[in-house]
């Protein structure tokens, strides 16, 4: 970087700044929150590995796929996208509705 | 291979017999006991999964999800016993997952949940007071030589497809998606504020700017850099308003900035 450019760099950026701090003074509602949460317990059920459905001992298979989830076809909510159609130009899983030409 | 290992290969592969000496406490058949053990073992992780991607797990339905979980769970169980970060490679599993090949947004989806998590469970810090960076503006040339050192609960995540859209989408009762267009790129900021973690859409230029800078580049580096169309203030401004800014470091990039 020559020292035009550095100079101009430094301009740029005191300006940056001091319209950002100006931007800023209005805080975010959700950043100035003072809430205490306990971030462990966040995500449920992580830690209970004894407890929730599947993880009893009922001593009958709830998972059967047998490894093959070929067969399986994603059935989300993707479907209720219009019309993107495949961008990988690959066979279509899903019923994606034809983009219109 | 000893007894442990070859009670664990059991555990993941189906295809393998019950490992030979074990009792049932109650003479019930071994083998029965040993099938409960291991279902459950993979249901527990599948359901770890599930609970960390649900956006992923809507967009293509619990049948897909189970079957595509479960063979991620077999193929890289857990190496830590931190549950919470089980998935850190799930992302990148789905990308190459050929089933999956014709939702190419849905890897980057992942990514953007792992994300969260990462953000969720990061370490606290105390934001650097707006006056201290006020105060730099009093010497505008040492600007380009500053680092700034980032919240570690934030996260920067650039997709071609529109990870905060379709993420957005899913966090409301009624799932619209006949608005989103998955194929037009957009990049996200992740961040924690009061305990929740936010998923925020950013120009493309601001989260490649705000990547360079968490990833320790002085100011003067990442500004000159920018992709055409940088909004510096209103980046600056972004990690203002989150109160992402930390610390303040400076030095050549020669020189690792020191924690004091």
């Amino acid at each position: 970087m020559n020292r035009t450019t550095a100079t101009r760099h430094a301009a740029a950026l005191a300006l940056a700044l001091g319209a950002a701090l100006t931007l800023s003074t209005a805080p975010a509602s959700a950043a100035d929150d003072d809430k205490e949460k306990c971030y462990g317990v966040a995500m449920k059920g992580k830690n209970d590995c004894a407890a929730g459905p599947g993880t009893t001992c009922a001593g009958t298979a709830k998972m059967d796929y047998q490894g093959n989830a070929w067969k399986f076809v994603p059935k989300g909510t993707c479907e209720q996208m219009k019309s993107p159609a495949s961008p990988t130009g690959q066979g279509q899983l899903m019923p994606f509705q034809e983009k219109k030409s | 291979m000893t007894t442990q290992t070859e009670f664990a290969a059991a555990l993941l592969d189906a295809g393998l017999p019950c490992p030979p000496g074990l009792v049932a406490w109650n003479g019930s058949d071994p083998a029965l006991r040993f099938a409960v053990y291991r279902n459950n073992v993979v249901v527990s992780l599948v359901d770890a999964l599930a609970d960390s991607f649900p956006v992923t797990r809507a967009l293509v339905g619990d049948d897909f999800f189970g079957a595509m979980a479960q063979v991620y769970v077999t193929a890289a169980p857990p190496r830590s016993r931190l549950l919470a970060f089980y998935g850190e490679g799930f992302a990148d599993f789905v990308a190459a997952f050929p089933p999956a090949a014709a939702l190419p947004w849905l890897a980057d989806v992942a990514r953007l949940e792992m994300l969260r998590v990462r953000v969720c469970h990061a370490a606290d810090a105390e934001p650097l007071p707006d006056a201290e960076l006020a105060a730099l503006l009093g010497d505008p040339g040492r600007l380009p030589l500053l680092r700034l050192v980032l919240h570690p609960a934030l996260g920067v995540l650039r997709s071609p497809h529109a990870v905060v859209d379709l993420w957005a989408a899913h966090q409301v009762e009624e799932v619209d998606l006949s608005a989103v267009d998955p194929a037009s790129a957009q990049a996200a900021l992740v961040v924690r504020a009061g305990g929740e973690v936010y998923v925020v859409a950013l120009p493309a230029a601001a989260a490649a700017f705000i990547e360079r800078v968490q990833a320790g580049a002085t100011l003067g580096d990442a500004f000159a850099v920018a992709e055409p169309g940088l909004d510096a203030a209103d980046a600056l401004a972004t990690l203002l308003r989150w109160r992402a800014i930390v610390a303040i470091g400076e030095g050549g990039p020669e020189h690792e900035w020191q924690h004091e």
